[in-house]
This record gives structure tokens, C-alpha cells and sequence, in this order.
């Protein structure tokens, strides 16, 4: 899934609330590209790819680890602000099966934010994904992805380190 | 003798002060506790514990020169010892962090659980030092990505600097199957046991409203239960009173540049 169309809208934004907001505000058919800001959690410029029915995320793709679908929005989430990217393109043929999410999960997996999953999945159209892929499958697939979950633990003792630092924590330091 | 245990999430709006006063209470049943609201940016655990109207709060403790005495704002609530903190940003912002180091070695020695009721959020340094301070954390989750995101962070800060895992608690939930599934796939990764999974309640918000801890208001509820579960899961376990007291003197806390 290759995000093709003219670009709308390109910012850094607070987290990926934000983001997938700024695709539902304009009601976008097309691609939006979130990318997290932390690239020094994963040492990549992976992203999640979307496309866009109206606003609504109707299927995911992830740029680094390839995975499609509910897997692919877990591999997108990072906690912090995001680059979005929204292209308007027109709707295409229908997307590979694999890659199609219920409009509400990216609201549900990146942002944890239910009022949003809900209004996501109020103007989604009608034959968008149903909602198969739920949280304990989410969590799954997240928790699958060794290398990003060592990423993310990695990271986090680097900081620890920095800030104790920065702090004047050291003493405290392993 | 004492064990210090901050109760952190990295992330707002896991229940982490219905959490710690529940945990708290649970724990009075056997032990000698006090809660401390560590979160002196964003206090709320006096809205919990019906003590808003509270004269004297830990900020006053934090700041220099104020000639509060400790036993000015330590409460006698619900079986436990609770030291509120103020909401005044203004008194925020005149705290000193580093005098954190002190309150909790003068409480220590008097008490057999501290818990210490942290910031949700690990952007600063009076953020960090209740994780820096504990002897062990207990991690409060959601099952969901962004909460177990945030949570291996703590973890990975807590193990940093020496604090071990008492274990996570995963509250507000929704699915069991969820947390059956950090079980089973994300086993490896927390290095605690779990301690429990509190399922989402009406009666935890409730509680609140009344300006009381859920094992006060809702004994009955679901939460209450899988609450009190959790803590006899908690193994205790109480260092040498004078020692603890000692490490947080020593803790080394600058000055705010």
C-alpha cells in the first residue's frame, strides 16, 4: 500500500490522537502517513501507512516490518508526537484483505481514546472492516514484536541514564 | 521496619490513586501504612481520600521556610496514615522537589508500607524521584498498547536506578482476554509478577464523586474484591527502618538549577 495523491496537510502533531483527528476533521479519502518523532526507539524511519475512507482508516500497512492490518497499527504505536502526512486520492480498487482494519482500532491502539474509535467509526462507510480485530488481539500483535518491544526497553534505560545524568541521579544508577 | 513501594503507570487515567489508596487499605488490614501523594504537579489523591479541605498538604513541607511540621499534614483516614498534596500551582512551583528525599526518610521510619503515589509521567525530575526513592514499583496497567508501551518504560527507569518490580496490576479492564494475552505473549518482558486484573467498575468513579477510596464506598464491588486480591499477592517485604531512612538522606537530589 503506497500513499499516492496530493498532499493536504503535512505537520508535526502531539500524538496520534492528533493525527488521525486531522484526517477524520477534513472527512479525507486517501492516505494519511503517521510517523513517530521518537525515530531513536526504533533506529528507522518505519510509519504507518492508512488509507482513508472518508476520514474513517479503513486498512494499515507499516512501512519497516511490512505486517498489515491490526498488526500494522500496533507496529505504529509510540507514545508522543507524530509526523502526519494526509494525501487526497481517490478511492481505489479494493485494498488486499490482510491490510483492512476496523476504522476504530488505530483511534483504540494508538490513542487509547474511545470517544474517538467511536466517532471514527460513526461516518466509516458501511462495508469498512467489522470490528474483528480487538484489543486482545492488538496487544498480541504488539507484544509479538520482539525487536520493537526490546526498542522500546532499550530506549527507555538510555534515558534513564541521560536524565540521571541531567539529574544528578548517578548515584542511583546500577 | 519499612518497605517503600511507588505505584506508578507512566500514563494518566490507569486508576492509579483509586489504585494506591485501595492497595493501601488492603494493606492496613496487616501492616502499619502510609500513603504520600508524590504527584506534587497534578495531586488528586485528597479529592479520593474526602481531603480537599485539608489545611496543611506535603507542598507545604516542600517549601522552604514554611514551618509546617510533618504531623501538620499526615491524616488519620480509613485504617492508614495519609499526607496529602495540595493543588495550589503556586505553591507547585515554589516546592523543592529534592525535600521529597527528607519527608519520605522521616516517614519511613515510622511506618511498615509507604506507598508513594507517583506522577503519571516521567517528564521530570520530581516526576522520577518517587521511582528514584522506592525500594520496589508497582506498575499500574491498562491492557491496551499505549499503557503497556508506557508501563515498560517505568520499568525499565525503576530497574535503572536499582528499584526493583513489585509487580503489575492491571486495572480498569475491560477483556480478560487482554491481559491473558500479555500473560501468555508478554510474559517475558515485565519482570514482576501480576498481581492482579481490576476490572473496569462503575463503583471506582463513584467513589471518587463521594470523596471516598473505593474499599470505603463500594466494599462489595468487583474492583473492591479483585483490589484486596491484589495486595495479598503483594509480598511485603520490609527493610530495616534506620537503613531505609539512611538511603533517602543520601539520596542525591540537586538543587534546580
Amino acid at each position: 500500500m503506497r500513499p499516492a495523491g496530493t498532499v493536504v496537510y503535512d505537520r508535526v502533531v502531539a500524538d496520534a490522537g492528533a493525527a488521525l483527528s486531522a484526517a477524520l476533521d477534513r472527512s479525507l479519502t486517501g492516505y494519511a502517513v503517521l510517523e513517530p518523532q521518537d525515530t531513536l526507539l526504533l533506529d528507522e524511519d518505519g510509519a504507518g501507512v492508512f488509507a482513508l475512507r472518508d476520514g474513517a482508516p479503513v486498512a494499515a500497512a507499516h512501512t519497516d516490518t511490512g505486517r498489515r492490518g491490526a498488526d500494522a497499527v500496533a507496529d505504529a504505536a509510540v507514545s508522543g508526537p507524530y509526523r502526519v502526512t494526509l494525501h487526497r486520492h481517490p478511492p481505489g480498487p479494493d485494498h488486499d484483505p490482510a491490510a483492512a482494519v476496523d476504522p476504530g482500532v488505530p483511534a483504540d491502539i494508538l490513542a487509547d481514546d474511545a470517544a474517538l474509535a467511536e466517532r471514527t467509526r460513526r461516518v466509516a462507510p458501511a462495508d469498512a472492516a467489522s470490528p474483528a480485530a480487538d484489543s486482545p488481539d492488538a496487544v498480541g500483535a504488539f507484544l509479538e514484536n520482539e525487536e520493537k518491544i526490546d526498542a522500546i526497553r532499550e530506549r527507555a534505560r538510555e534515558e534513564a541514564a541521560e536524565r540521571a545524568a541531567e539529574w544528578g541521579f548517578e548515584d542511583a544508577l546500577d | 521496619m519499612v518497605e517503600a513501594l511507588a505505584v506508578a503507570s507512566g500514563k494518566g487515567g490507569t486508576g492509579k490513586t483509586t489504585a494506591t489508596l485501595a492497595l493501601g487499605m488492603a494493606l492496613a488490614e496487616e501492616h502499619d501504612v502510609t500513603v504520600v501523594d508524590a504527584d506534587t504537579g497534578m495531586a488528586n489523591l485528597l479529592f479520593h481520600a474526602g481531603l480537599d479541605g485539608a489545611e496543611t498538604t506535603l507542598h507545604d513541607l516542600l517549601i522552604e521556610g514554611a514551618d509546617a511540621t510533618l504531623a501538620d499534614a499526615t491524616y488519620e483516614r480509613f485504617g492508614m496514615r495519609v499526607v496529602p498534596c495540595g493543588t495550589d500551582l503556586a505553591d507547585f512551583a515554589a516546592a523543592d522537589p529534592g525535600r521529597l528525599r527528607d519527608v519520605v526518610a522521616d516517614l519511613a521510619a515510622d511506618t511498615d508500607v509507604l506507598l508513594l503515589d507517583s506522577p503519571a509521567t516521567l517528564g521530570s525530575k520530581s516526576a522520577v524521584l518517587p521511582v528514584v526513592l522506592a525500594d520496589r514499583v508497582v506498575l499500574v496497567l491498562q491492557p491496551t498498547v499505549p499503557a503497556l508501551s508506557d508501563g515498560l518504560k517505568v520499568q525499565e527507569y525503576a530497574v535503572s536506578y536499582d528499584t526493583g518490580i513489585a509487580g503489575v496490576l492491571f486495572n480498569r479492564v475491560r477483556d480478560p482476554a487482554a491481559v491473558e494475552e500479555v500473560e501468555s505473549t508478554g510474559a517475558d518482558y515485565f519482570e514482576g509478577p501480576t498481581l492482579g486484573a481490576v476490572p473496569e467498575d462503575d463503583a471506582a468513579p463513584a467513589a471518587r464523586r463521594a470523596g471516598r477510596p473505593l474499599l470505603e464506598h463500594a466494599p462489595d464491588s468487583d474492583a473492591a474484591a479483585a483490589f484486596r486480591e491484589a495486595a495479598a499477592a503483594l509480598d511485603v517485604r520490609p527493610g530495616d527502618s534506620t537503613a531505609v531512612a539512611e538511603r533517602f538522606r543520601q539520596a542525591v537530589v540537586p538543587e534546580e538549577p
